[in-house]
């Protein structure tokens, strides 16, 4: 799955997600999930499944319950398989994809540079406005001002967002001057690595279109 | 190479006031200019002159020139000249937006345009002569303040850029990181790449530099090789100058020496004045009790240890000084004092409290704590609500108490403006009023003077020395051994975590393996104290 560029990974990945979708037997979403766990496995990615899991697992047992109080039992199970195949194979896509490479190689279908540099590095930013977002709640919970998690945070949420948004436009016009000095807005820029559908992506593409196609027929 | 001709220049909507006023300037290749002046000089802005950025990107109105290698920046965008003239700034987090340290180093050179192969070489190249070439599979946003800034270089050097321009790039490095930089644009400048570097601690680069130019109120005052230009009479400016320096200007001697092993030669038989002599920092604040202890306190955060059994009390009225290298856990080691952090073993004790159980809220009455980043705190759209806001949500709001801080760190005439519109020097003083608003029995100021120019580093002093007249305890934590040498009575040396030497700062700085261990140079003052008695003790004999 590495040596396939970008766009087939992300089209597959839509593919699958489609298939999913589609799937009403109980047994198909099994197997479906059971193929995206043995990807997960040879691709040796399994920790950080488990890890990511945690987070997800929590999520999808919440649905599971809710579901289950609304409809009934089958239609819990059926839906929370479904939601965890679901984002399994988006984890599996973030997990084989850099967005930078994915952006890039949507240049190069015609989408503008600005677009996929949006793209990739706003979660590049994710963690560093987590951080700042951590460090202004230390700075005021040390003067006293309240933030833990909590109701009595609410009250003071201004101390959190006033200075978090200020820093964050500060931040954008920083970004943006670094970027015009290492010449964002030069036009004619190359890619350091080569994107380029080769046969075997295009190989790939049609095997996963008819599969898919066999699995809406044989419904 | 660089053409500057009467230059002036006011940022669009701002006061009347030109930030560069008649500047004309030339810098030929392979010079390494040192571009000096206090907070607000317009050092910053000049630099953005540099390569187009002003008046393309910040607007304003320029008068007169700019011509790099040639080329006018009022015809040509910075899309042209950024490869000519490599600008890093001041803060990595802004401009570190790739997945890798490759991809960083790769990024102008994609501007460009070149093909895959050159890009290669180059990334290669450059990661190679700035040191970093074990980096480069990594993400930036986990390397180190030093390492980031050295991956930021080596992505302007990947240009092969004419003249390297780098804004305060070690303001908040520790001594170990700045010379690792110095080291790598010295091989820079030596294969003929002019640098400028603005810098407010002179004594780290002026040995390294063949030109020094004094910047004032947007003006060029001082302009020529370094030790001429400090034969001048650089009062009014707000620099900070070596205390060699000082001491030659005072001897009127002939050569200004960089270095204390320079002055001792130049010196001869003259006598330094007593006043410039290094005076023992005092001792005299009597042990009171304990405010804060720390009782074998270990601190891990996911199996890897922080803070390792550590032991230290806090005596009332004392100025003590935390120092150590960038991540040696100063930081960490404070955040116990107000229950940000909770020992993994060990305790801390806040007046005789353990701080297991307190609440946050509840050690900010007693400890009041102002972080290295003051833009972390203002929320309020005046000052005066700012220094208030902590000590009205711990119900401690005492008006009178509040305008006696005011006046005590001269922020009368500010009250009614927005803190975040403040300079940063400003800004500080603001943060630390509000550390104090609820009368904390300890006070802890985290690197209060990275990044600020010598003005400031007077008035904090002065400031420093009122609040311990009162009888406040203070806690320093920094890396600026000068400072803290001028300031704190006592120094807890921290390595990596541990504790290799305490006590005075003229015996933890004698202790010189402790000191290499924690990556930290001894002051100037204190090897010419050194240097002094070494020679006094041959003479005698």
């Amino acid at each position: 799955m590495f040596a396939l560029d970008p766009r087939t990974k992300l089209v597959l990945t839509l593919l699958y997600a489609t298939l999913l979708v589609l799937s009403v037997q109980p047994a198909w979403l099994l197997a479906e999930l059971g193929v995206l766990l043995l990807l997960i496995l040879a691709l040796r990615v399994g920790w950080r499944y488990l890890r990511w899991l945690r987070l997800v697992g929590a999520m999808t047992l919440f649905w599971f319950a809710i579901a289950w109080w609304s409809f009934d039992l089958a239609t819990a199970a059926l839906t929370s398989l479904r939601l965890l195949s679901l984002t399994s194979v988006f984890f599996l896509f973030f997990q084989t994809t850099t967005p930078e490479d994915l952006g890039n190689a949507l240049v190069k279908t015609g989408l503008p540079y600005a677009f996929a540099f949006v793209l990739s590095s706003s979660l590049q930013f994710v963690p560093v406005i987590s951080r700042k977002a951590q460090n202004i709640i230390d700075a005021q919970r040390a003067r006293g001002i309240p933030l833990e998690p909590g109701w009595a945070a609410v009250r003071h949420y201004p101390a959190l967002l006033a200075p978090l948004l200020i820093q964050s436009f500060q931040l954008a016009d920083e970004l943006a001057e670094a970027l015009e000095a290492r010449g964002f807005a030069r036009p004619g820029r190359t890619f350091w690595r080569d994107y380029r559908m080769r046969f075997h992506d295009w190989l790939v593409l049609a095997g996963a279109a008819l599969i898919l196609t066999a699995a809406i027929l044989l419904r | 190479m660089l053409a500057i001709r009467h230059l002036t220049f006011a940022y669009a909507g701002a006061e009347s006031r030109p930030v560069l006023a008649d500047i004309s300037l030339d810098i030929a290749p392979g010079e390494y200019v040192l571009l000096c002046g206090a907070g607000g000089s317009g050092k910053s802005t000049l630099c953005r002159t540099f390569n187009g950025l002003i008046p393309y990107f910040h607007e304003g109105t320029m008068q007169g020139e700019v011509q790099v290698a040639g080329r006018d920046t009022r015809t040509h965008s910075v899309g042209d000249l950024f490869a000519y003239v490599g600008l890093v700034f001041q803060n990595p987090a802004a401009q570190l937006f790739n997945s890798t340290v490759e991809r960083e180093l790769a990024f102008g050179l994609e501007s460009l345009g070149l093909p895959r192969a050159e890009i290669r070489r180059r990334v290669a190249e450059s990661a190679e002569l700035v040191g970093i070439t074990d980096l480069l599979s990594r993400p930036p946003g986990q390397l180190s303040g030093g390492e980031q800034h050295l991956v930021i270089i080596a992505g302007m050097l990947a240009l092969h850029p004419r003249l390297l321009v780098l804004d305060e790039p070690f303001a908040n490095l520790d001594p170990a990181n700045v010379r690792r930089i110095l080291t790598a644009l010295r091989a820079i400048n030596q294969r003929g790449t002019a640098i400028v570097l603005t810098e407010h601690r002179l004594h780290y680069a002026l040995a390294e530099v063949n030109r020094l130019v004094v910047l004032h109120q947007g003006r060029i005052v001082q302009d020529g090789p370094p030790r001429a230009v400090l034969r001048e009479d650089l009062t009014a400016y707000g620099l900070n100058l070596p205390l060699v320096v000082r001491i030659a200007q005072h001897l009127g001697l002939p050569e200004i020496p960089l270095t204390v092993d320079e002055l001792m030669t130049t010196l001869g038989e003259a006598a330094i004045p007593p006043e410039l002599l290094p005076q023992r920092p005092d001792v005299a604040v009597k042990p009171g009790a304990p405010v804060a202890q720390f009782e074998q306190v270990s601190f891990a955060v996911g199996g890897r240890n922080i803070l390792r059994d550590i032991n230290l009390d806090v005596y009332a009225g004392e100025c003590l000084a935390i120092v150590g290298a960038n991540g040696a856990g100063k930081t960490s080691l404070i955040r116990h004092l107000n229950g940000l952090h909770r020992p993994t073993q060990g305790r801390v004790l806040v007046l005789g409290q353990a701080t297991r159980r307190a609440r946050v809220s509840q050690l900010a009455r007693q400890v009041g704590l102002a972080f290295q980043n003051a833009n972390d705190q203002f929320f309020k759209f005046q000052v005066w609500d700012e220094i208030g806001a902590g000590a009205r949500a711990l119900g401690r709001y005492d008006e009178a108490w509040l305008h006696e801080l005011a006046a005590l760190f001269r922020l009368e005439p500010l009250l009614t403006r927005p803190p975040y519109r403040l300079s940063e020097g400003e800004k500080k003083r603001v943060a630390f009023a509000a550390a104090l608003a609820a009368r904390p029995d300890i006070l802890i100021l985290d690197e209060p003077t990275a990044g600020q120019d010598g003005h400031f580093r007077r008035t904090l002093g002065d400031l420093l020395h009122q609040l311990r007249l009162r009888g406040q305890t203070i806690l320093l934590v920094t890396h600026d051994l000068d400072f803290a040498e001028q300031h704190a009575s006592r120094w807890l040396l921290l390595a990596a975590g541990e504790v290799p030497a305490t006590g005075h700062p003229w015996e933890v700085m004698a202790d010189s393996a402790a000191l290499a261990r924690a990556h930290l140079e001894p002051t100037q003052a204190f090897h010419l104290h050194a240097a002094l008695s070494a020679y006094a003790a041959q003479h005698e004999v």
